[in-house]
C-alpha cells in the first residue's frame, strides 16, 4: 500500500508486459487446437493427398518427387495463413468486443506493441507449420538442407504475414474487410508464388512477374532450406523480405504511436 | 388540428368495416406461399447483397485451383476420361465451388440467427416445417447455382467448356446443391457455436468434396479407393455432373441419381423433423 503512490518503473523495455501480450496473443490462436491447429493439419493433409491421387489417376509422367516439391511450400503456406489470421483476427474481434481499450491502456510502448502482436502471430503460426510438418511425413519426405535458410525464411514469412495481418487488423472495421484481404490479395499472392508447381512450367511473362511477389521468395527461400533447390538468388530473397517486412514494421509502429483506427 | 375539425362521425369510426373481416384467423390453403416466398426472399438478398464475398470470392479461389492444378500437373498429365486434364477438372471444380456455396448459405444463415437470437423471426411465422425448410433450402440451392454460373462463365475464359447431356448436368446441378444446402440446414439447426460448424465445414464437407473425385478420376485407382469413393455420395454429384459436360462417368449414373434423390429425401424428412420437434431450436 505504502507503494501505490510511485510510478513503477520498467527499465527500457516492458519485458513483461512484452511477454504477457506475445503470450495471450499465440495462446488465443491455439488454446482450441482442436479447430485452431487440427483443421489447418487436416486440410494440407487434404491437398497433398489429392495431389497424390491426381498424380495417380492421370497416369502421371512427370517427376516421382512432386510431392517432396510440394510439401515444403505447403508447411511456409499454412504457418503463414496462421501468422495472418492469428494478428487480423485479434484487432478486428477486440475492436468489435471492445476490449481493445485493455491494449491501448496497458503500459506498453507503441514498438512494445507491435513486437507483442508480431512475436505472438508468428510463433501460432510456426506451432501450426511444425505440426503440418510432422503429418506431412505420412505423404513427402522431407529433408534438411540448409537450417539457417529455413528459420531465416520460415520466419521472414511468418513476420511478413502478421505485419500484413496487424495492418489490416488495424485498418479493417468488419470482418468482411478480413476475408477480402484474405481471397483477393493473399491467397492469390500465395497459391501463384510457386506453392503448388515450379516456376519453370509458368510462360516467360509470368515468370518475371513472379519476381516481384514477396511471397514467392518465402516459399522460394524456405523450399532451399528443405531441399536445396532454388528459383532465385537467396540474397535477393533475404533483400526483398528485409525490406519488405521493416518498411511494414514501420507502418505499423506509426500507426500504433498515432493511434490510426485504435483511439477516438 | 385539421383532425378536429372533422365532423364527428367522420373522426372515429372505431371499427373500420375492413378489421372485423380480419379477426378470423387467416387461412393459407395448403401452402403458405407468400411465406415461402418470402422467407425465400430473404435467404436470397441474404447473400446477394454481399455478392463479393459470396460470388466473386468463390470464383476467384475457383480460378486460382485451377490455375495451379494445371500448372503443377498439366505437363505430365495423359488424357482422363478422354479429354485433357484441363477439361476433366473444369466440371469437378464448378461442382465443389457450388456445393459449399450451397452449404454455407443455409449453415451460416441459421447459426447466425440463433447466435444473434433473431431465430425466432424464423419460428414464429406461420410456416410449417416444411415450409421452412424448403425456403431455407431453395435460397442455399439458389446461391449454388449462381456461384455454378458465375465460375463455368470465368472458367469458360481458359478452357473450353461443352455441354454433353444438358438433363444430366442440370439434374446434378440442382441435386447436389439441394442436398448441401440440406446438409446445411441440418448443420444449422446442430451447432451452437461458429467452432462446431467450422468442425463440420473442416472435418466432414470439405473432405467428402476433396476426395470425392473433382480433382482424379477413381478409374485408374487402387481398388480399395475406388471402393471408398464410390461409397460417397459427394462422388455421385461431381461424377454425374461431369458426365453432363464431357459425356464421361466413372461410375453408374443411375445409382448416382438414386443415390442424390434418396439422400435428398432422407434430409428433407430430418429436416422437417428438427423444425417440426424444434430439436435445438426450441427451448
Amino acid at each position: 500500500m505504502t507503494r501505490i503512490g510511485r510510478v513503477r518503473r520498467f527499465g527500457a523495455v516492458n519485458w513483461l508486459g512484452l511477454r504477457t501480450l506475445a503470450w495471450r496473443e499465440s495462446s488465443r490462436g491455439l488454446k482450441d487446437y482442436n479447430y485452431q491447429v487440427l483443421g489447418p493439419v487436416i486440410s494440407s493433409l487434404l491437398y497433398l493427398a489429392i495431389f497424390h491421387l491426381a498424380m495417380t489417376s492421370i497416369g502421371w509422367s512427370g517427376e516421382r518427387s512432386l510431392l517432396d516439391f510440394i510439401a515444403p511450400g505447403l508447411i511456409i503456406f499454412v504457418a503463414c495463413e496462421k501468422a495472418f489470421e492469428n494478428a487480423c483476427g485479434s484487432f478486428i474481434f477486440d475492436k468489435h468486443e471492445r476490449v481493445i481499450a485493455d491494449l491501448l491502456m496497458a503500459p506498453l510502448s507503441a514498438l512494445e506493441r507491435v513486437m507483442g502482436y508480431l512475436s505472438g502471430a508468428s510463433l501460432a503460426g510456426i506451432v501450426v507449420g511444425g505440426a503440418v510438418a510432422i503429418v506431412s511425413l505420412l505423404f513427402a519426405r522431407l529433408g534438411l538442407h540448409d537450417l539457417g535458410a529455413l528459420l531465416f525464411f520460415g520466419l521472414m514469412g511468418t513476420i511478413l504475414h502478421a505485419l500484413i495481418g496487424i495492418l489490416v487488423g488495424i485498418w479493417a472495421e468488419r470482418w468482411d474487410s478480413f476475408s477480402a484481404v484474405h481471397t483477393f490479395l493473399l491467397l492469390p499472392l500465395s497459391f501463384l508464388s510457386g506453392l503448388f508447381y515450379r516456376v519453370e512450367n509458368l510462360p516467360e511473362l509470368g515468370q518475371a512477374i513472379i519476381r516481384f511477389n514477396p511471397v514467392f521468395y518465402v516459399i522460394d527461400g524456405f523450399r532451399y532450406g528443405m531441399t536445396g533447390e532454388a528459383v532465385a538468388p537467396l540474397l535477393t530473397g533475404a533483400l526483398v523480405l528485409s525490406l519488405v517486412n521493416l518498411t511494414l514494421f514501420a507502418l505499423a509502429w506509426h500507426w500504433f504511436r498515432r493511434g490510426y483506427r485504435l483511439k477516438p | 388540428m385539421q383532425r378536429s375539425q372533422l365532423p364527428p362521425s367522420r373522426a372515429a369510426p372505431i371499427f373500420p368495416p375492413i378489421m372485423s373481416r380480419t379477426l378470423a384467423p387467416r387461412r393459407y390453403g395448403t401452402v403458405n406461399w407468400i411465406g415461402l416466398w418470402t422467407l425465400y426472399r430473404k435467404e436470397v438478398r441474404r447473400f446477394w447483397t454481399v455478392a463479393t464475398q459470396t460470388v466473386l470470392a468463390p470464383m476467384v479461389t475457383t480460378l486460382l485451383f485451377l490455375a495451379v492444378f494445371v500448372l503443377a500437373l498439366g505437363r505430365g498429365a495423359n488424357a482422363v476420361g478422354g479429354v485433357s486434364y484441363m477439361e476433366f477438372l473444369a466440371p469437378g471444380l464448378i461442382m465443389m465451388a457450388m456445393t459449399q456455396n450451397a452449404f454455407a448459405n443455409t449453415s451460416s444463415s441459421l447459426l447466425i440467427a440463433k447466435i444473434q437470437g433473431n431465430i425466432v423471426d424464423l419460428l414464429m411465422p406461420p410456416l410449417s416445417p416444411v415450409e421452412t425448410t424448403l425456403a431455407l433450402a431453395l435460397g442455399g440451392l439458389t446461391r449454388g447455382v449462381v456461384v455454378g454460373v458465375a465460375t463455368a462463365a470465368a472458367i469458360w475464359v481458359f478452357v473450353p467448356l461443352t455441354v454433353a447431356e444438358p438433363f444430366f448436368l442440370v439434374f446434378h446441378a440442382v441435386m447436389a446443391s439441394l442436398m448441401l444446402a440440406q446438409i446445411g440446414v441440418l448443420a444449422g439447426i446442430a451447432c451452437d457455436k461458429f467452432d462446431h460448424l467450422a468442425g463440420i465445414t473442416n472435418f466432414v464437407v470439405t473432405p467428402l468434396a476433396f476426395l470425392s473425385g473433382t480433382f482424379y478420376s477413381t478409374e485408374r485407382l487402387p481398388e480399395i479407393a475406388q471402393v471408398l469413393a464410390h461409397l460417397n455420395p459427394f462422388f455421385y454429384m461431381i461424377d454425374g455432373f461431369r458426365y453432363g459436360m464431357i459425356g464421361h462417368a466413372d461410375g453408374s449414373l443411375l445409382l448416382g441419381i438414386v443415390t442424390l434423390t434418396g439422400v435428398n429425401a432422407a434430409l428433407l424428412l430430418i429436416n422437417y423433423r428438427g423444425f417440426k420437434t424444434g430439436w435445438r431450436l426450441k427451448a
